[in-house]
């Protein structure tokens, strides 16, 4: 074996010794990382909320969030948390217009400022379009909370003393928050929470649904209706979209 | 001779000696302890007879339980891929926490937040 062979031979048992460690430890997992990201990448998940539709004096979707998600509720505006909300809107000027429930939620931007400040990643956009956050790795610096335009995002002030669906964890204090379109429903082929629950009192004023797929319900409602965004002038490309708006 | 003529004439050997015994004091107080307070083993409750089998074998578990949950967890909440296993199905073996995973934790004064926001029930109602 001369010089150039050994060097050879030495490095390439370097760097395999280097890489085995990194190997993943769930050998047994019936895919891979990048399979699955190929699968999430599949979809791009929007909603398009028909304000029409939507019921003056109902809060149907709002309890079915706090539900599901376990958001807390301590009724004191400074701490809580609310992943979907409605504000009631009418025209300035003039004092005699109806006035016009709007659901406000998480925009899942394409462009989300909130991931962009995170200092440790902890929010991100999924590779379906969710904007969401990993708790474990929030420090609770509240860039996010500042960088949303929509107040869409909440900080727990305060732990929360209720904890109605068990088989969601809840947040600890001091981590931010905000709608995630209940992935975990989403990865189970289920529908959101808040959707469920204005489909079940037959108000159907929210739609979810994937936007890459032209025959989606969600993509024939966008293209069949004027339908807008919030501050789109600010280029953060939301993915909920407001029917009547 | 008076406390004052020992300070006077042995002031520097004085300083030495007590301060070489304050700064020795935790770790003799430390071994000491150990040697004369016996802590009892942690006693970890083991499942049924029918769910013996793990999803590694107990040498892996027993040092490495952490590393999986986390490899468990960055796949679940990055990347949207719940595994064949998750911190919620170490609960259909494991049924109390008290009697398994914080019998190791406090005895080495570990102390985690999973729990926190994870639920694991306890079998007789405590949470």
């Amino acid at each position: 074996m001369n010089r150039r062979k050994f060097l050879k031979a030495s490095g390439i048992l370097l760097s395999g010794t280097a890489c085995a460690p990194g190997l993943p430890i769930l050998t047994g997992c019936s895919s891979t990382r990048a399979d699955r990201e190929r699968v999430l990448s599949k979809y791009k998940w929007g909603m398009v909320i028909n304000l029409e539709k939507c019921r003056l004096d109902c809060d149907a979707c709002m309890v079915a969030c706090r539900k599901e998600n376990n958001v807390a509720l301590h009724g004191d505006k400074r701490w809580d948390i609310h992943w979907i909300r409605k504000v009631n809107v009418r025209q300035k000027d003039s004092p005699d217009a109806a006035w016009k429930p709007v659901p406000l939620l998480c925009n899942h931007c394409e462009e989300p400022p909130c991931a962009q400040v995170c200092p440790v990643q902890a929010t991100y956009k999924r590779d379906d379009g969710i904007v969401i956050v990993d708790h474990h790795r929030c420090i609770g610096c509240r860039y996010c909370v500042i960088a949303c335009p929509y107040n869409a995002r909440y900080f727990n002030y305060k732990e929360n003393p209720d904890w109605p669906n068990k088989e969601y964890p809840k947040r600890s204090h001091g981590v931010a928050e905000s709608c995630n379109f209940c992935a975990h429903l989403l990865d189970q082929g289920k529908k959101p929470a808040c959707v469920e629950a204005c489909d079940k009192i037959n108000a159907n004023a929210l739609c979810h649904g994937d936007l890459n797929d032209p025959d989606s319900e969600i993509s024939r409602l966008i293209s069949s209706n004027p339908v807008k965004r919030l501050r789109e002038d600010l280029g953060t490309e939301p993915k909920v979209y407001y029917i009547g708006l | 001779m008076s406390i004052k003529g020992v300070w006077a004439t042995h002031r520097n050997a004085v300083i030495v000696t007590v301060s070489t015994l304050i700064i020795l004091f935790p770790i003799a107080y430390s071994a000491a302890s150990s040697i004369l307070i016996q802590t009892p083993d942690p006693f970890l409750e083991l499942p049924d007879e029918k769910y013996r089998e793990c999803v590694r074998d107990t040498e892996y578990m027993r040092f490495h339980h952490m590393d999986l949950l986390k490899e468990i967890r960055e796949e679940f909440v990055r990347y949207g891929n719940r595994g064949e296993v998750a911190l919620d199905s170490c609960r259909g073996c494991h049924t109390s926490r008290r009697r398994f995973c914080d019998q190791c934790h406090n005895s080495v004064s570990l102390s985690l937040d999973c729990f926190g926001c994870h639920y694991y029930p306890e079998p007789d109602g405590a949470s």
